[in-house]
């Protein structure tokens, strides 16, 4: 699949190899694996555009979007994994004082976003 | 402070006394050995949502490995759910092949079941339907006396329970007796987009249980995934036999950060922000109190169950061993329509899982260091009160065996 972003969102094209995931699964672990500077540049790259990504998204019908706009959606969901750490948790990847992430299963995890 | 408003569940509930609990209950074999016999296979257990066999033929397997067995729910062709042992009455074969471990879901159009042994096949009321070569059995064989071993399965607001006690009487709603009716007419159904999540954790079952049924640890467990949020304390506390159920009351602090500000912008999937009161019942926060969050409500003897304005959630801790308990937590919101909703659905429900992740932590620390044998009690504050009744109620169940 192609990783190319709609043009207007160009520049975050830098960032869909790490984080264009459709799994929560494959998100968490981006996370996990990532450095601070890492979560840092992501988060700040794509929070200033959101509202513009989640418009643009939402031109489509849910469940109906164009697989070529996936990689932009899944963007938007890793942006969802990783702000609690940049906002909350001093850019820790994992989440501080907690269980062990990779024995904590998600049921849902492995189910692609469309 | 005065004394009576520092202790104003123990005054109200004078009878639960004021003594530390005993660490005994938490570390020992055979209390485990006793609750499991006394309590779980004679009381109602939530097994499972209607929702999740929706159709007719639809089934889940699901492990009760403290009872050493795994129950068949299946929807028949009547629509009414029932629950076998998955135990094939040949020769005792696994009639449905477990594959996804604790839970396996399947369907057959047929509304049968067939042991993949030596092709008996069962209906959807546990009889006997098909047996390959069955003239090849002794005339002491029958069919029809041969079905799948039945057990006690009933449906609650959509919730399916099942009682491995096969000489009870009681209805799952007699057992939940006035907490039913507290509990009742909440859309359970209408939140269809659930993020359910499991992990094995080595603790005793009352330790992971216990860590859910009080707030008190709010301000410190959760000062990462929700700064900022104090906690008013329970409110509304109400001890319906052996069960209990109080309102979690917290106030949001906390400037929300760009991310959450959007995220809360677009959709109610947040605990702690407030939300007027449509759909609760009107036992439930019935001064409609502001700084409501969530109620609390533990159904002996293993399901928390949490209802919100627009969502709820479950905990629930199954006993696998005295420091062995799988715990499972669903988070339920409704269906979203777009895809902006979908974000914001995920970003709450991702701050949730992080903060269970949180809770989780402390729970196998807390089991090593009670089996240290370096204490003898623990001392319970008043907001922890739930926990000092579901001691009780246990004990009570070891000393009288199960209430019928």
């Amino acid at each position: 699949m192609s990783l190319i972003l709609p043009k207007q969102f160009e520049e975050l094209n830098a960032f869909t190899e790490k984080w264009a995931k459709g799994t929560e699964n494959d998100r968490q672990k981006a996370r996990i694996t990532s450095t601070s500077e890492e979560l840092k540049a992501f988060y700040d790259a794509i929070m200033p555009r959101m509202k513009e990504i989640l418009e643009f998204l939402d031109t489509y019908e849910y469940g109906k979007l164009p697989e070529e706009h996936q990689p932009l959606y899944w963007l938007a969901m890793s942006l969802a994994e990783v702000a609690p750490h940049v906002e909350l948790y001093d850019c820790d990847p994992g989440v501080p004082f907690a269980f062990e992430e990779a024995r904590f299963v998600a049921e849902h995890g492995s189910q692609a976003n469309v | 402070m005065t004394e009576a408003v520092a202790l104003r569940w123990a005054n109200k509930y004078p009878e639960l006394g004021g003594d530390p609990i005993p660490v005994k209950p938490y570390v020992s074999n055979s209390v485990y050995d006793e609750e499991v016999e006394k309590i779980f296979k004679k009381t109602w257990l939530k097994v499972g949502r209607v929702e999740e066999i929706p159709k007719k033929g639809d089934y889940k397997v699901k492990r009760l490995s403290f009872a050493k067995t795994s129950v068949i729910l299946i929807r028949g062709k009547d629509d009414v759910i029932r629950g076998f042992h998955n135990t094939c009455s040949h020769r005792g074969n696994k009639v449905v092949v477990e594959t996804g471990g604790d839970e396996t879901f399947g369907n057959s159009k047929a509304a049968v079941v067939t042991c993949r042994f030596h092709g008996w096949v069962y209906d959807a009321k546990g009889d006997l339907v098909d047996v390959p070569e069955e003239e090849k059995f002794h005339p002491c064989f029958a069919k029809e006396d041969n079905g799948l071993t039945k057990i006690r399965t009933e449906v609650w607001e959509g919730f399916i329970f099942v009682n491995l006690d096969t000489t009870g009487t009681q209805t799952v709603e007699e057992y939940l007796g006035d907490m039913g009716n507290h509990l009742s007419g909440f859309p359970y159904g209408q939140m269809e987009d659930v993020f359910a999540y499991n992990t094995e954790l080595n603790c005793n079952w009352k330790v992971a249980h216990d860590a859910f049924a009080e707030a008190y640890h709010v301000a410190t467990i959760h000062a990462g995934s929700f700064p900022n949020v104090f906690g008013s304390g329970l409110q509304d506390l109400q001890l319906l036999g052996d069960h209990r159920t109080a309102a979690v009351c917290l106030t949001n602090n906390a400037k929300p950060k760009p991310a959450a500000a959007l995220a809360t912008s677009m959709t109610g999937a947040s605990l702690i922000n407030f939300k007027e009161k449509t759909m609760l019942p009107d036992s439930v926060n019935p001064e409609n109190r502001k700084d409501f969050a969530f109620e609390l409500t533990v159904i002996f003897p293993n399901i928390l169950v949490h209802i919100s304005e627009g969502l709820w959630f479950t905990h629930q801790f199954w006993p696998m061993g005295p420091d062995k308990t799988r715990w499972e937590g669903k988070y339920y919101l409704p269906k979203v329509n777009t895809y902006s909703e979908r974000w914001a659905q995920q970003f709450a429900v991702t701050l949730q899982r992080n903060a269970w992740l949180e809770d989780t932590a402390t729970m196998e620390d807390t089991q090593e260091a009670l089996e240290s044998g370096s204490k003898e009690v623990m001392h319970l504050q008043d907001e922890e009160i739930m926990l000092r009744h579901g001691f009780q109620v246990v004990e009570k169940y070891l000393k009288q065996g199960a209430e019928k």
